[in-house]
This record gives structure tokens, sequence and C-alpha cells, in this order.
């Protein structure tokens, strides 16, 4: 953009910070400099307005907004999601400097490898008393199936994560090792995104690194890490996912997207014969690599817990057999208890020779009489909590003791605490992190910070993300305790001395062009996309069906067609008596829930959309009233659901997926038309009923040109149920689901019709033979019924 | 003595259930100096379209198998013949209480009969405070961890009322021990949880009792299905020793063992995840019969 802020008065927003004594600030060094990484930043941002700033902000904050992301927050009956808490301003590192975490990172990321590697291999680290054995056989993420399994390809870890801070002494630590299924690589691409948009004119001519290059060579790395190389194709590499009910489903599914992988959870999985399998609409396909989203004991209720619904059962079997492989390996997660940061620093120091060049915090675990008594006597300057926590201390809520306070367990007395509990406790060193800028009511102030590392393994070693994503706490208080009280999140740029090269997820050399072949869509991303074709279809009908009750309940002459409207709208549970029925409301979250299942497979604009109408439906439910102003409301809703419908049609790649989407969409018109039909075209219907199902059908102008007439029972059942060229027509709907029908791969195989082709035939030639005469409200009825039966035979066929 | 052994478990669904994975740990374990496993066949049926033997991490004969199509029932009929010399017994003076600590500690190994697996929380014995103070009340008196072990067990059996309708195999332990009943399976939990609270490792056995006594002898709980009992690390010197809380003896040569673990959890004879709607019913069926010599 060109130079808004030249004219407005500069805030100098830098010029007035002033870092805390005693503690290390990322802007300002111990001498009272400014670090040299910030200088750009810090003349942008002194020679900014407040208003201009402001203005930055907000963009920045509505991409996230219109993206989408957020978190989704846990609670005893309800579930809600809440706004990225986006902190604008960035945190600057020098290349030299992060080159040396980058060193002292996959350092680090090699010796956890050896660890594990040792821990489900030989044990000899037991043996020779590196690591005490309770330690390990105590840590719920040792897991004994897989204790002796060599990990296909060789290696455990592929895709890391560390907490980092930096210390009074300018150091920087390790807080905390994510093996597991570590988060936030999608989450800091894009705050990276958002942050750039805040700063779009510093970010396009400043050499910070791009993000870019790493996920593209991790992409290529999953890609690589297929068993059988001759079958190259994208489909055979998924992320695993707990499901939509995660905190970090968003993440999930834009990570999906962003890298071109099939979104997978537990119920899309079989085992067969020790090979892991997709169950897809064309039957179950072999998946080769899974990078795992979800913790591992919940990936196999046979041989993990035996209580998970949400994995795969078998699929310790396939890791077993050698078939499939998990990214990070099963059981990787017993790496990341606080206990073992007490260990691995002598570990290193025993197979390297030397200590690691990036330390960790002071840890003592109190399963040993030394280390016990330790803590015991420097309780005062530690804090004590669980040694298996896999979180660091500021983020769980189990008991813990802060500088020899009890927190958590009121009347507990710290030593009765620490002798009950030994081996379940570890001590830590209290933390002091640095500080950094961050915004607090217009003013520049310091704010303690940690910043979140990601290291993907690729066939040229470790990859470092340049940057991350940094936690910035809401107080001053920099003990890293402090960060309990929430923090916001801001991007990590690394600045180099030179312009970094502009990158893009193109693989380079690039081979000659293909075009990749779409995967076969596993079951229950068709199942989703059909009843959410359906829920919307179903909604719109409702809500024609619910504007026409209200715009009539003034009409004293419509007493008995009002009262025919409300029986045929109790039938699909909507109370008409009600300004927005819940009903009504209720079956569009039944769209909104299968849509969400399925993010991965929208547009950003799609999904948009649905929960625009989401939020305009409950806004209006609470002050819409009966009559007029409900009709009024039903039609801005009917414009915002033909807009979904639009947003679909008109950029919806035209692959299995929206098959399905489509013959949802058009079985539940085709099916609610048969029902309208056969109410409101019976010779006991009510005065006017005629012209309400025409008005239903949205067919009012057409009916006046195709027949001069008054509209009788035949030309509307002519109109709506036999015009192959009317799309409210029940024929067009059928004739739209026999198309796709033959579209699906299976449609036909050596001359013969799949099941769910046979039966769609039937039923739309039964149809197109029909004329006004025969179809009585019993023969329409007949046909509803049998339209609604293709949906078993397509269960049966793919959805299963 | 030399048993044949006949175990029949039967599942029934009432609606069919389809796309079956189960792993079953019936096959009886060859135990040097306890058992000898001299021939078993494990029948299943209808014949699964997959199948796998295999040893797990604790030494047990697990069998993974698998059906594709849907189906209402399952029969597995394990049969065995079985040289029982008698449970792990006490091979020297056991460790005073105090210093049985330490000589866990002295033992660097993860192997499965290493003590360090028995000592932590497992899936289905969490720490309990109740639990805790009973058994630091009843052993008070203990010198030493098999003091502990045959006091507790005694305890055990003299407060808990053995009630095959209290409990279900999904009860949780801490509900059995509030109601101070329940089976060999809660017997067997509440006692590893006890002894676990007194710093003294302990496991699970799953396995069979002889169905007929011995003439002159009473018939012993639990010999009309499945059983379970404890086994207890006692120190370097003791080693392992099994105990049967239900019968409040220890474990001997009516006593035949087919899988060990921490708990329930590492042993069930069979788990299984169905795509099923219905309800599901299991029966039991078990035989073992000493062979004439």
């Amino acid at each position: 953009m060109a130079q808004p802020h030249s004219r407005d008065a500069p805030s100098g927003l830098l010029a007035r910070y002033r870092p805390l004594s005693g503690v290390t600030d990322e802007l300002i060094d111990a001498s009272g400099a400014q670090r040299p990484a910030w200088a750009a930043l810090a003349t942008h941002l002194d020679a900014l307005s407040p208003e201009t700033f402001a203005r930055d902000i907000a963009r920045g904050e509505q991409y996230l907004h219109d993206a989408g992301v957020f978190f989704r927050n846990y609670g005893a009956t309800s579930h809600s999601t809440r706004d990225w808490p986006f902190s604008p301003l960035p945190i600057l590192l020098s290349e030299a400097e992060w080159s040396g975490i980058a060193e002292g990172l996959i350092e680090r990321a090699d010796l956890l490898e050896t660890v594990l590697a040792d821990l489900y291999g030989e044990n000899r680290l037991v043996a020779e008393g590196h690591l005490p054995a309770e330690l390990v056989a105590e840590n719920p993420e040792w897991l004994r199936p897989l204790v002796g399994i060599r990990p296909r390809g060789g290696h455990f870890l592929h895709f890391v994560a560390f907490e980092l801070g930096r210390g009074p002494d300018g150091r920087w630590w390790v807080l905390g090792d994510r093996t597991q299924a570590p988060s936030g690589a999608g989450f800091a691409l894009e705050n990276r995104v958002a942050t750039s948009r805040v700063f779009a004119d510093l970010y396009g001519r400043s050499n910070v690194h791009r993000l870019v290059g790493f996920f593209r060579a991790f992409r290529d790395a999953l890609n690589g890490l297929q068993g059988d190389s001759s079958v190259r194709s994208g489909a055979k590499v998924g992320i695993l996912t707990p499901g939509p009910m995660t905190d970090t489903y968003y993440e999930h599914a834009y990570i999906a997207r962003y890298l071109g992988l099939s979104l997978l959870e537990g119920g899309d999985l079989t085992v067969e014969n020790g090979r892991a399998m997709v169950r897809t609409v064309s039957g179950p396909l072999p998946i080769d690599v899974l990078w795992r989203r979800l913790d591992a004991g919940w990936a196999d209720p046979v041989e993990l817990n035996e209580a998970s619904s949400i994995g795969a059962p078998g699929l310790v079997g396939a890791v077993r057999a050698g078939n499939v492989t998990l990214v990070n390996a099963l059981g990787a997660g017993v790496i990341e208890a606080q206990a073992m940061l007490a260990f691995l620093p002598r570990i290193a120091e025993a197979l390297n020779g030397r200590p690691l060049k990036l330390p960790n915090i002071a840890t003592w675990w109190c399963g040993q009489p030394a280390e016990l008594a330790h803590v015991r006597a420097h309780a005062d300057r530690m804090l004590i909590g669980p040694a298996m926590a896999t979180r660091l201390p500021f983020e769980t809520d189990q008991p813990y003791a802060l500088a020899g306070q009890m927190r958590g367990l009121a009347a507990t007395d710290l030593d009765d605490w620490l002798g009950a509990q030994g081996p379940g406790l570890v001590g830590q060193e209290l933390v002091t992190l640095s500080t950094t800028p961050a915004l607090a009511d217009g003013a520049l102030v310091p704010r303690p910070m940690t910043i979140r590392a990601f290291l993907a393994r690729t066939p040229r070693g470790w990859q470092v993300m340049p940057g991350g994503f940094a936690r910035v706490g809401s107080s001053p208080d920099t003990t890293a305790i402090a960060m309990r009280q929430g923090s916001s999140v801001a991007d990590v740029w690394i600045m180099a001395d030179a312009p970094v090269p502009d990158e893009t997820m193109l693989t380079r050399p690039q081979p000659a062009f293909t075009r990749a072949e779409a995967g076969a869509l596993p079951s229950r991303a068709a199942d989703n996309l059909y009843w959410l074709g359906r829920y919307v279809e179903r909604t719109e009908g409702l809500l024609r069906l619910t504007r026409a009750f209200n715009a009539r309940r003034a009409e004293a002459g419509a007493a008995a067609l009002n009262a025919r409207l409300a029986e045929e709208l109790a039938r699909y549970g909507v109370d008409a008596a009600e300004p927005l029925p819940e009903g009504l409301i209720r079956t569009f979250a039944s769209a909104v829930n299968a849509g969400s299942r399925i993010r991965d497979r929208f547009s950003v604009d799609g999904w948009a959309a649905l929960s625009d109408l989401e939020k305009t439906m409950g806004r209006m439910a609470a002050t819409v009233t009966p009559g007029d102003d409900a009709a009024l409301a039903m039609g801005i809703l009917l414009r915002k659901v033909a807009g979904f419908s639009g947003l679909v049609h008109e950029n919806m790649y035209r692959a299995t997926g929206w098959r399905f989407l489509t013959i949802g969409r058009s079985l539940e018109r085709a099916a609610m038309m048969a029902d309208l039909l056969a109410v409101f075209t019976a010779p006991d219907a009510p005065t006017g009923s005629l012209d309400l199902a025409i008005e239903i059908g949205d067919s009012a102008m057409t009916h006046r040109q195709r027949y001069a007439v008054m509209a009788s029972p035949d030309s509307v059942v002519d109109l709506l149920a036999l015009d192959g060229r009317n799309p409210r027509s029940i024929l067009f709907h059928l004739t739209e689901i026999r198309e796709q029908a033959d579209l699906l791969s299976d449609a036909s195989r050596n001359g013969k019709l799949s099941d769910l082709s046979r039966h769609i035939l039937a039923v739309q030639t039964r149809t197109a033979l029909q004329a006004p005469e025969t179809l009585s409200p019993d023969a329409l009825r007949a046909l509803r019924d049998e339209i609604l039966a293709l949906s078993d035979v397509l269960w049966q066929g793919y959805l299963r | 003595m030399l048993y044949d052994i006949s175990l029949r478990i039967a599942c029934r669904y009432s609606s069919p259930a389809s796309g079956g994975r189960h792993l079953a740990r019936l096959m009886p374990a060859d135990l040097p100096g306890e058992q000898r496993l001299i021939a078993a066949h494990l029948d299943i049926h209808p014949p699964p379209d997959e199948r796998t033997d295999r040893i797990d991490f604790f030494g047990n004969l697990a069998t993974d198998f698998a059906f594709r199509g849907a189906l209402d029932e399952i029969t597995l009929h394990l049969q065995a013949r079985i040289d029982r010399l008698g449970a792990a017994q006490p091979s020297g003076p056991s460790t005073p209480r105090a210093a049985l600590a330490p000589e866990i500690a002295a033992i660097a190994s993860l192997a499965p009969e290493a003590p360090a697996h028995f000592l932590a929380p497992s899936p289905r014995v969490p720490q309990d405070a109740a639990i805790a103070a009973y058994a630091a009340a009843a052993a008070r008196a203990c010198a030493t961890a098999l003091d502990a072990v045959t006091t507790l067990g005694e305890a055990l059996h003299r407060d808990l009322h053995f009630d095959p309708d209290a409990t279900n195999v999904d009860t949780p332990m801490a509900e059995a021990f509030a109601g101070r009943h329940g089976v060999c399976q809660d017997f067997s939990h509440i006692m590893i949880c006890a002894l676990r609270s007194l710093g003294i490792p302990a496991g699970y056995v799953s396995g069979v009792l002889r169905t007929t006594p011995p003439p002159g002898t009473p018939r012993l709980e639990g010999a009309d299905a499945m059983h379970a009992w404890v086994r207890a690390w006692c120190g370097a010197q003791t080693g392992w020793t099994e105990y049967d809380p239900t019968n409040a003896r220890p474990a001997g040569t009516d006593h035949v063992a087919i899988a060990r673990g921490r708990d329930y959890s590492d042993v069930s004879p069979l788990k299984g995840v169905l795509r099923a709607s219905g309800a599901q019913q299991g029966l039991q069926a078990v035989d073992v019969v000493p062979v004439p010599s």
C-alpha cells in the first residue's frame, strides 16, 4: 500500500519502550542498545500514526477471521470456538542467533531419536544406569505393545517441536520436547500470513526468512516415505486426526489442504492382512504414511487404550508387519515427560562426549533419594509438579508447588506430598523468561515470551522451520508460571543479512507437468458431503414452508391452508407457531455439523458462507416476531442459503465429492417436492393449496407463461413433478441423480450397472413415463418412498 | 499334576456385528519351573479371515484374528494338556519392607519380569486412597514383603464378600472395594492396588482352577469360569510369589496360569472391536480335569 502514514503524527511507539531491569529483552540488549535485527521494524513503527497502526492490525485480524482460524473450547455441556489470540507484533531474531539455536535443536532431535530407539529396542540406557527402569515403566506413553518393533524406514521421529525460552544471562533454554504429535506448525503459518498483512509493505521488502520452503521439504519427505516407491500418488499419505472435537482440528484441516494430503479419522481406516487401508467409495485402498495428530494411546483400541473409539483397530498390527509409517512412531510420546529432562543432559554427555549445545531447564526426578532430598531442601526456588506431565508447567491443571507453596491441593503439607508421591514428581528450577514488546492499550510494553520451534526430517537431514510461533504473556511477571494467566500468539521473524529467495510450494526442479490424480474419496467424507447436501436442501425447503406460513398468518381466509402447512411442517419436526422454529435451526445445525467434519474439502468462502448463515440464524432467533417479520427473516435466510449453494456450485471441483453432495441435494429436493405435491394437490386440499405449491416451487412465473389457465392439480403436477426442464421438478432431480450416479467410478463394470445406477434408472424412467393424471397423491407418496429408499442403496454401495 | 483343559468362550450379538477384530489371550503359557505346555489348540468358529499367533510383551501367547463379514456369534474353544508343577514359590527369605525400595531400584531392567513394571498405577488399577489406607492398617505389623502379601490376602478374603452378581468385568476397582464385594477379578485388582500402595510390586494372573477338588477338600471358588489371582515381588532373594485372595491361599497345583500382566487389561481373554449396534453376551465353560497317571 502507499504511504498512508506519512502525513499523520508519528507514534514514536518504540522510542517510548522501556524494558524491565534484570531481564533479557528481545528488542533492547543488555547495554541498552536496540538489537540490529529490529532496525527496519523499529523505523516503520516509529513513523506510524496510532490510527494507521490500528487499521493495519485490523487487517491482520480480519484475515484470521475470514480464514476461520479458531480454537475449540471444551465445556461440560457445550462446545464453543474462540478466536485465535493474535499478537500483531512479531519477535525478531537475527539469522546468526537463530542458526546457533537451530544447531542445538538438531543435536537435540538426534538425541531424542537415539533415546527412543533404545527405549523400544535394546534398553541399554536403563541397563547402564543412565535411566531408572521405574521412570520408564511408570510412563504411560511407553507403549509395551510397541517394544521390539523397529519402525519401517528406521526412524521414530519425523516431525518434532521444542519450547524455548531465554534466561536472564541471554542464553536459550529448552523448556519442553514435543514428540507425540506436535501441533502449531499450521498456526505458525496462519500467524505469518496475518502478520504479513499487518506489515504488508515492510514484510515485502524485509529480509524475513519465508516458511514455505520448510513445508515443501517436509511434504516431499512424507511422500518419499512410502514403502513402494513405484507408486507415487499423493493419496497414499494422510493426516490422522482425532476429529472435529479436538481443539486443534482447524489446524489439521488447514495443513491437509495446504500440503494436499488427505485428512483421515480412525473410522476411515481399516486393517486387512496387516495393511492399513482407507475405506473409500471405491472400496478399501492401502495407505502408506500417516502423519499422526492423534495421541498414540487412542490409535488402536485392540492393543492400546481399549476405550478409544477414534482409533483404527489393528493399526499396531500393521505397524508390526512393517506396512505403514507413522509420523511420529507410536510410542514417541514417552520422551515428552518432564522427568526425562532430568536425564537427557547426562545421556547426551555419555553419548556425544560433550554437553548439549542448548541446555534444558534444570530438573530433578523425586524418585531417587538424593534428588528428592535436593528438591526438599531447595523447594523455595523450584516448581514441583507431575513427573509424567507432557505439558509445560504453566499449562497443567494438576497440583503443583511453587516456591515452597502448595497449589491446587489445599491443606496438604509439601513434605508429606513429596514423601508420598516421590516417583510421580519432579522439581524444576524456576524459569525467568525474556521479554518482548507487546501492544497493550496503544503502548508497547515488555511481556515474557516462549517460542515453539519446529523440525522436520528430510532426506537431507533435519530442517528447522525458520520461525515458529511465540507465546506472549499477558502480565509483566516474567516467571514462566505466570503464563498460566493467558497468552497471545506472535509470529517469529528470522532476519537475514541479505535478501531471501522467494519460495513457493512447487517442487523444484519441476518434472514434466502432470495433473495429480484425485485420490479416492474416503467413505466418511462422502457420507458427510451427501448429508451436507441433504440438510442444506432440507433447510431451504423448510424455510420456504415457514415463510409461506408466516406470510399467511394474518389472512383470515388462509386458516385451513395454514393448518395444513403446520401439519406438514410438524412432520419435519418444525413447530410452525415458533417465529424461527427450533426444528429449523436444528436441521441447519446438522448441515453445519456435517460440513465441519470435512472442512479440508471446502473453500474458505464456502465455509464462511455456512458459518455466516448459522450466526445470522442465531441472531434472528432472539429477535424475530411471528408473521410478516418472520416471513421477511426467512427471505433473508433463503438468500443466504442460495449464496452458499451458489458458491458451491460455482467453485467446487467436479470430483467424486461433488457428486455425493449433488446426489444429497437432489434426493432431498425431489423427495420434499413429492411430499409437498401429495399434500397440496389432493382433492381435499384447502383453497389456495395449488398457488402455495407453485410458490414453494418458486415457479409462479413459469406457470403463468406455460399454462394460460388457472392452476389445476394437473398443471401443478406437470410443472413441479414431470417437467424435466424445471430445476424445481422431481424429474429434473431424478435425472441429475442418475447422471451423477453414472459418473461414479463403478457405475458400470463389464456392462453390469452398479446397484445405485440400476435403482435410479428404474425410478427415473418410471417417473418420466407418468402423466399428470396418473400421479395421484398416493402415487406421489409411493414415489417419495422410492426416492428415499435410494439413500439405503447409496449407503450400502459407498458410504458404509 | 497333569491336566486336560477345555475352555469355551462364546459371544453372541443381538444384531449382526461386522468388521470384527479381536485379540485373544487364551493359550496357556509355558512357564519353566511352574508349568509345562504339552499340547494346546485354540479353535475359533466361524473360521476367521485372518489369524496371527504371537508372543506379547509379558510373554503371553496372543492370538489376533479378524472377520470381514457380519456375524452373530463367535466361539473360541481351547483344548490343552498341561503339566502343572506349581506356582512360583519364595526361593529365599523375604526382604524387610523398608529395604524393598533400594532392591527394586537396583534392578536396572525393563525385561518382562522386572519389578519396575508392577509398581506404578496401570489402566485398571489406579491409585486409590481408600485401599491404601486399608492396606496400611492391615499390614501394619508385617515385617517383610511376603508377610504383607499373606496378611493382606487373608484380610481381603475376610472383608470382601464373593458375589458374582455384584460386579461385572468393567466395574471399577474402587466401586467393588466400596461395596466390599466382587469376584476374582475385583479381589485381585484390590489386592494389587493395596500391595503397590505399600511399595510392593504386584501383578495379575489369569488362569483356570481344577474343576473337581481332590477327595476330602472343598471346591475352590471360581472354578466354573476363568479365574484370576495375584503375583507379588517380595525381594531380590524371594523373587515372585503368587497368591489367590479369592480363596485365601497361595496359588498351587490346583491353579493353571494362562497369562500374566499388570492388571486385567494386559491379559483379558478376549478383546474385541466390532461395528455393532446391539448388545452382546458372553458365555464361558471350563473343565480342568486331572489326567489319570
